[in-house]
């Protein structure tokens, strides 16, 4: 999978200009502040129509613009295709994705385009709300199962249909008796979600696990137990009504990371858990790359002293050769682990992107 | 400035589902260029529907005679009853000329966030027309989305007692499509409603 160009318009302060990239290694590099970041995230954006750095998607809109709009060219089992993304803010808050100006749902455009990001907002991954956690997995699930999205939506329509019984209930608005009804329901849609969860679960431990031991990293026994959040509705009935809103279900799922039996946010150091972040990013690679034969972008944000830079490369090393990769960094030093190979050096100065030079 | 009497009749057709401000415009200017006569014939046929349809005592189904066309028909199988969410799910089943049973309109589905509950949609009756007996089977061909298949979830606790067959619409591929534009929540349910051959 490659990414061959990328032109966005009123995001962040990226120049409405196209950017041509090249096909392995993308070494982008300025001063702070300029839009390093920015580029990765359109990237990111153009794939997921998300942001690896933010849930709040207003952020993307340049300054006072009502509309936002990100295209790329791809190229994906030797088929060059053209993705587009747009949003709007505002009332209408329109979101259109298209696919060679074919206008496509979110389930089809997302397959397009696979991309993992690394960036020092995944930390949250390990040390932030437990939200943060479920949307890892979930993101992990749906790179490698394009029903997981549907899953997701079918299940959260539930929830508040559910969710509103429960408040009309508890309010004397509206009768318990269609209550089971809606049981059923939210036990089906969430336990598809929970099957998914728990084994993507189980399949990236072993994975992370695998590449910690490989490294022979000072910090070992990562642990990742995924508790489902599923209990008797007709034994939490009383509770829920009290509650006026679900008490289990996917969306209290938990995952925690532990390292002898400790809460890993409290035992590692910022370097180490900003390692043990990129040792997942890359557990989740290994699974993608058991299912598809081409692999997905990788975007690397930022790339600092604190993370291990031997360890980088050598992860990086056992990337298959055509991966494409989008790394970032203030300091151009800690970017000569990807100019061994072929790559092309971009700078960005104020929004503006240029091509430095190439060396394919 | 619109003159009052054209922007009322933009306001009113915009009301309507599926019509816009701009659409609404658009049908009032042409309504204006048509002949008096077909304003007229437009405006009666909405009365007559108004004043001569109503709703089938037996099935709710909207008819201009009670019990309805499909109920009084004699070469129909009462005892075989298929519940529909809306009136206007009917003639799509009736297209397929493959159900030689009866109907059951519900009225609308389950909706808490639209406050739409059991005592809202005509689910009493349902269980009236099945306790009364002569029912052999009853075919829940409500909507296959979140809202449809939680009132087929209630329905079916509700027939459960009464020891009728209860049967679901199947799910799967459009006949006459390409595997491939199939989405993955039809394909796997597909999948899991495989048949022999």
């Amino acid at each position: 999978m490659i990414l061959k160009s990328l032109h966005a318009q009123n995001f962040r302060n990226l120049a409405p200009e196209p950017v041509h990239f090249h096909p392995t290694t993308n070494i982008i590099v300025g001063r702070n502040g300029q839009g390093k970041t920015n580029l990765l995230e359109a990237i990111y954006f153009l794939a997921t129509t998300k942001s690896f750095r933010t849930s709040r998607v207003a952020s993307l809109f340049r300054f006072d613009s009502p509309t936002l709009y990100v295209a790329g060219g791809v190229e994906r089992d030797g088929v060059e295709r053209n993705l587009s993304a747009g949003l709007e803010t505002g009332e209408t808050k329109r979101r259109v994705l298209m696919i060679n100006s074919e206008r496509v749902t979110l389930p089809v455009y997302l397959e397009a385009l696979i991309v993992f990001a690394y960036s020092a907002a995944r930390l949250e991954i390990i040390r932030g709300e437990p939200e943060e956690r479920r949307r890892f997995l979930d993101r992990g699930i749906a790179s490698i199962s394009g029903g997981h999205v549907q899953a997701l939506t079918r299940f959260t329509r539930v929830l508040r249909q559910r969710n509103a019984l429960l408040a009309a209930v508890a309010a004397r608005e509206a009768s318990a008796a269609s209550l089971d009804a809606w049981d059923e329901e939210f036990l089906a849609a969430g336990s598809v979600i929970q099957a998914s969860r728990e084994a993507y679960a189980e399949e990236l431990s072993r994975a992370v696990g695998e590449i910690v031991r490989e490294h022979r990293y000072h910090v070992g026994g990562l642990e990742m137990r995924y508790r489902p959040a599923m209990a008797d509705p007709a034994a939490a009935r009383r509770d829920e009504l009290r509650a006026r809103s679900s008490l289990s279900g996917p969306q209290r799922d938990q995952l925690e990371f532990l390292i002898g039996g400790r809460p890993a946010a409290e035992v590692l150091s910022g370097g180490e858990l900003k390692t043990m972040v990129l040792f997942l990013k890359f557990a989740k690679l290994v699974l993608f790359r058991r299912r598809f034969d081409e692999p997905p972008l990788f975007l690397l944000d930022d790339i600092d002293a604190e993370l291990d830079l031997e360890i980088l490369q050598s992860l990086l090393a056992r990337l298959p050769a055509s991966t494409q990769v989008f790394a970032t960094s203030a300091k151009e030093s800690f970017l000569q682990a990807l100019e061994a190979g072929p790559h092309l050096r971009l700078t960005v100065d104020s929004g503006r992107v240029t091509a430095a030079r190439s060396f394919a | 400035m619109t003159a009052p009497p054209l922007a009322n009749l933009i306001n009113e057709l915009s009301k309507l589902p599926g019509i816009g401000g701009k659409s609404a415009s658009r049908l009032a200017y042409y309504l204006l260029k048509r002949p008096a006569a077909e304003a007229e014939t437009l405006a009666q046929a909405i009365l007559d529907v108004k004043s001569k349809i109503i709703r089938c005592s037996a099935c709710n189904n909207m008819t201009d005679v009670d019990p309805c066309a499909i109920c009084s028909d004699p070469r129909r199988d009462p005892s075989l009853l298929c519940v529909v969410e809306e009136a206007f799910n009917i003639p799509t089943i009736e297209q397929t000329r493959d159900f030689k049973g009866v109907y059951h309109v519900l009225l609308g589905a389950l909706s808490p966030l639209k406050g739409i509950g059991p005592q809202d949609i005509d689910v009493a009756g349902l269980l009236k027309r099945v306790q009364s007996g002569g029912v052999r089977e009853v075919i829940v061909a409500t909507n296959p989305n979140v809202e449809g298949e939680a009132t087929a979830s209630y329905i079916a606790q509700q027939l459960r007692s009464t020891n009728v067959r209860t049967t679901r619409l199947a799910f799967g591929l459009p006949v006459g499509g390409d595997l491939e534009y199939a989405d993955h929540v039809t394909m796997s349910k597909a999948l899991e409603g495989r048949r022999e051959i």
